[in-house]
């Protein structure tokens, strides 16, 4: 008895030491683990396991699915301060997984909008579902999960932190970071360094100023808080603004996690549209920080630099794609680089010491705002693109020529891979107060031209292969893997695995649904497991022993 | 989300393509939407705020030289059917300037109205009203259809576009030069037919032309003129696909534009009453 006691008390010691994550995890390549978003704090999603490779992913194989049922199920671990949901959620995003799952100690914990999970990596069982009743706010997304120790963080579309226990799925506590009537809403993944947890605001319905927040990761307390604006005259960037009243009302967003160098001890952020979203008029100039990459000194929150791929967006625009940190040499000089491919249809390439540009060079072919690049780098926005009462055509469209999910750059090719789309929009001038709100125009789809898979080459910027789709494509999330691979999702239900060097396909599954988050991959006992979520459900592959 | 709206019948699975792509750009999709204010009460709530507000906060509420906006006012956005906004209008805010103003409990619910249904209006884009986009040149437009958008080898105003201009609002007419409908019924008998059509052609010289039902790279499938289906592996690109778009020639001018050509060619359809 006394053994069997002292048994299963050990175990439970250890089961506890098991769950937690191990901080030296976060600045090396993930191999036995994902531990963070983007696996590591690179971007790159690139993972040096070669298990599964050329040679044999003709075998991989279904391990297992996992179907997400959000809400107050049975199981349920139940928080939130908002009323009793009436039955089951009903909004589509509740059940569409784009997550990008941690998988820490062989226990995945992933989120969807006011849910999370535990689920066992090895055979895709629940472990513990965290259910929260919300007051609101957007159901569009949640991006996943941060973790320090043995503590979990996600947000809510109601806007607040919320820290469980990654062993049982219990909440320690939860902080509001916004105010949901002003149509703050949250979906970003947070990111943990050291002990700082970074988190995120969504919202540009209304006119209003994003942040990035850092809490403690043991007491929820704020501390530090970095405006995508200037607050005042005076402050960094306010000659770009008109007045204080635009700036403070200027959007800039923080809902896609960014990635972070520990040399350099920065955490590379791009950051939201400015507001009113589709019409500049009642903020003329470049709009600092918004549309930007920028460079946070991580315990202070302070700006090292910023450069800005769209300076006065007004066709939503984002600059949130993640900021891929490449190590590389230009010029037969080793450099530190930061890659993006923006949403404004153009890719990026910087020094991320200091920011300055060294490379960028359109995507697609359709676009038709810019009147070229400037010496610094930045493209230059022609101003009769902008929206007017009568319309006027633009590509990309608002959505973008890429979007959130998150790309993929492998140093072995030296390849940034990214998916792209080729469509054009009317833009009409609504609200012709001189202080617009909201988005102030409206807009109409006018013609697709399909979309691709597109591999750039991030010292000549030069798309050299593209697979295109003729009625689908877009932007979608993308692993590549030292087994010479490349994992992403073809808008016709399909995971597929392409040859990195040279785009030819080399294997695909039929899913029940689209790709709808980053591919990802780690290996447990031995075996190497490739991971995908497509809409409600997650699926595992392996190879057949 | 969008369809490209290519396929008749699948739709489902060519609008997931774009599904991850519509990014931070949602409608109207939380989990309760903003109600629904009273139309009557918001245009008495008007009258009312013009004639006691909108002298420092402006007729539309967007401030003025003395007030600030209110449709950005946090004490506006955070308040719940007049709890934050009636104490001040009761009370006014001395320490600011705002004399207090004694109006009845059904009006201080009028005005709440009025400045939540406004945030509402500005909240909604998907209901902005687009305002008068004819500014264009008729005669210009008349000769881009004729000349250098060779819209006249395939369309006659007195024929299929007769009395165009009488069918549609400008905003939805110009919208299908831009991106005609897929999607139509022509000849005798009518019938419906789908601008894009493929052709298989399989390695024996056997070839089928339809209309397309799925087409990745693992599959392309086809309803023919029978009404008969027909689907096919696809493998390194074989069968190989021809894809047919009877109107390529629209998706051909979205490059090639100017906005004046697509502002004239409005103003002359227009016209074809």
């Amino acid at each position: 008895m006394k053994i069997k006691l002292l048994i299963s008390s050990l175990c439970m010691t250890m089961a506890g030491l098991a769950q937690m994550l191990d901080p030296a995890l976060l600045t090396r390549p993930a191999t036995d683990a994902w531990p963070t978003y983007h696996g590591d704090y690179s971007g790159r999603r690139f993972s040096t396991l070669t298990q599964i490779n050329q040679s044999n992913v003709k075998h991989l194989t279904l391990a297992w699915i996992f179907r997400v049922h959000p809400g107050i199920t049975p199981n349920a671990i139940v928080g939130g301060e908002g009323p009793e949901p009436q039955g089951p959620p009903t909004d589509p995003g509740t059940y569409t997984i784009k997550a990008t799952p941690l998988m820490v100690n062989g226990i995945l914990y992933f989120s969807t909008p006011d849910n999370a999970w535990a689920v066992d990596a090895r055979s895709g069982r629940e472990l513990w579902h965290f259910t929260w009743k919300g007051k609101g706010g957007d159901h569009i997304g949640n991006r996943g999960m941060g973790m320090y120790g043995n503590w979990l963080y996600f947000e809510t579309p109601d806007n607040y932190l919320v820290s469980l226990d990654a062993q049982t799925g219990k909440e320690r506590w939860h902080r509001n970071i916004a105010d949901l009537k002003q149509e703050y809403f949250s979906t970003v993944a947070p990111i943990v360094i050291g002990n700082h947890v970074l988190v995120g605001v969504s919202g540009d319905s209304l006119d209003i100023p994003g942040f990035l927040e850092a809490h403690d990761p043991e007491t929820g307390e704020i501390q530090w808080k970095w405006w995508s604006e200037p607050l005042k005259q005076g402050d960094p960037g306010f000659e770009t603004w008109p007045d204080e009243y635009a700036m403070r009302h200027g959007g800039g967003m923080t809902w896609v996690p960014g990635s972070y160098d520990p040399d350099l001890h920065l955490y590379y952020l791009g950051t939201g549209n400015p507001n009113p979203v589709l019409t500049g008029r009642s903020r003329k100039g470049d709009n600092l920080y918004t549309c930007s990459i920028v460079a946070l000194n991580v315990d202070t929150g302070k700006l090292a630099w910023y450069f800005q791929p769209s300076p006065h967006d007004t066709h939503d625009w984002d600059a949130t794609q993640t900021p891929v940190l490449i190590d590389a040499e230009i010029d037969g000089k080793p450099r530190k680089l930061l890659g993006q491919a923006n949403r404004n249809g153009y890719f990026f390439l910087l020094d991320r010491t200091n920011g300055k540009s060294v490379l960028t060079a359109p995507m697609i072919g359709t676009m038709n705002w810019s009147k070229g690049i400037a010496p610094n780098g930045q493209p230059i926005p022609d101003p009769a693109k902008e929206a007017t009462i009568d319309g006027v055509l633009v590509s990309p469209q608002t959505g973008g020529a890429t979007n959130w999910p998150p790309p993929s750059y492998d140093p072995e090719t030296g390849l940034f891979y990214v998916g792209t789309s080729q469509e054009y929009s009317m833009f009409y001038l609504t609200d012709t107060d001189p202080h617009p709100e909201g988005w102030g125009a409206a807009e109409r789809d006018a013609g697709h031209l399909g979309g691709d898979l597109e591999a750039i080459d991030i010292k000549t910027g030069k798309i050299v292969w593209d697979h295109h789709y003729p009625f689908t494509g877009g932007a979608v999330g993308i692993l590549t893997t030292a087994g010479k691979l490349l994992f992403t999702g073809d808008g016709s239900y399909h995971l597929v695995a392409f040859d990195p060097a040279n785009g030819d396909i080399l294997w695909h599954a039929g899913l029940a649904d689209d790709l709808s988050n980053g591919p990802e991959t780690y290996m447990l006992d031995g075996q190497q497991y490739l991971i995908a979520g497509a809409g409600d459900s997650l699926y595992a592959f392996s190879l057949e022993p | 989300m969008k369809s490209t709206g290519l396929f008749e019948i699948p739709a489902v699975i060519l609008i997931t393509g774009m599904a991850v792509a519509t990014g931070q750009t949602p409608t109207a999709a939380t989990n309760a939407p903003p109600p629904n204010y009273d139309p009557v009460a918001v245009e008495r709530g008007k009258t009312t705020f013009v004639g006691a507000c909108g002298f420092c906060h402006g007729s539309n509420a967007k401030g003025g030289e003395k007030g600030p906006d209110l449709l950005r006012s946090v004490v506006v956005l955070d308040d719940e059917n007049g709890n934050a906004i009636g104490p001040i209008i009761l009370k006014g805010r001395p320490d600011k300037g705002m004399p207090r103003f004694p109006l009845t409990p059904r009006e201080i619910a009028d005005i709440t109205a009025f400045l939540h249904n406004s945030i509402k209006n500005a909240i909604e884009r998907d209901n902005y009203k687009i305002l008068d986009i004819v500014t264009g040149d008729p005669k210009a437009g008349a000769a881009y259809f004729n000349g250098t958008g060779h819209c006249n080898s395939c369309h006659s105003v007195a024929g299929d576009l007769k009395g165009i201009g009488a069918k549609y609002e400008p905003v939805t007419l110009q919208g299908r030069f831009l991106k005609p409908e897929n999607l139509w019924t022509e000849g005798t008998p009518p019938h419906r037919v789908n601008a894009i059509s493929v052709t298989v052609m399989l390695p024996s010289g056997e070839s089928f032309t339809g209309t397309p039902v799925n087409y990745d790279d693992f599959n392309v499938a086809l309803r023919d003129a029978n009404g008969a289906y027909h689907s096919f592996t696809r493998r390194n690109g074989v069968p190989r696909v021809e894809i047919h778009n009877r109107l390529q020639a629209h998706v051909e001018l979205l490059s090639r534009y100017t906005d004046a050509d697509i502002h004239n060619l409005t103003a002359y359809l227009v016209t074809l009453k």
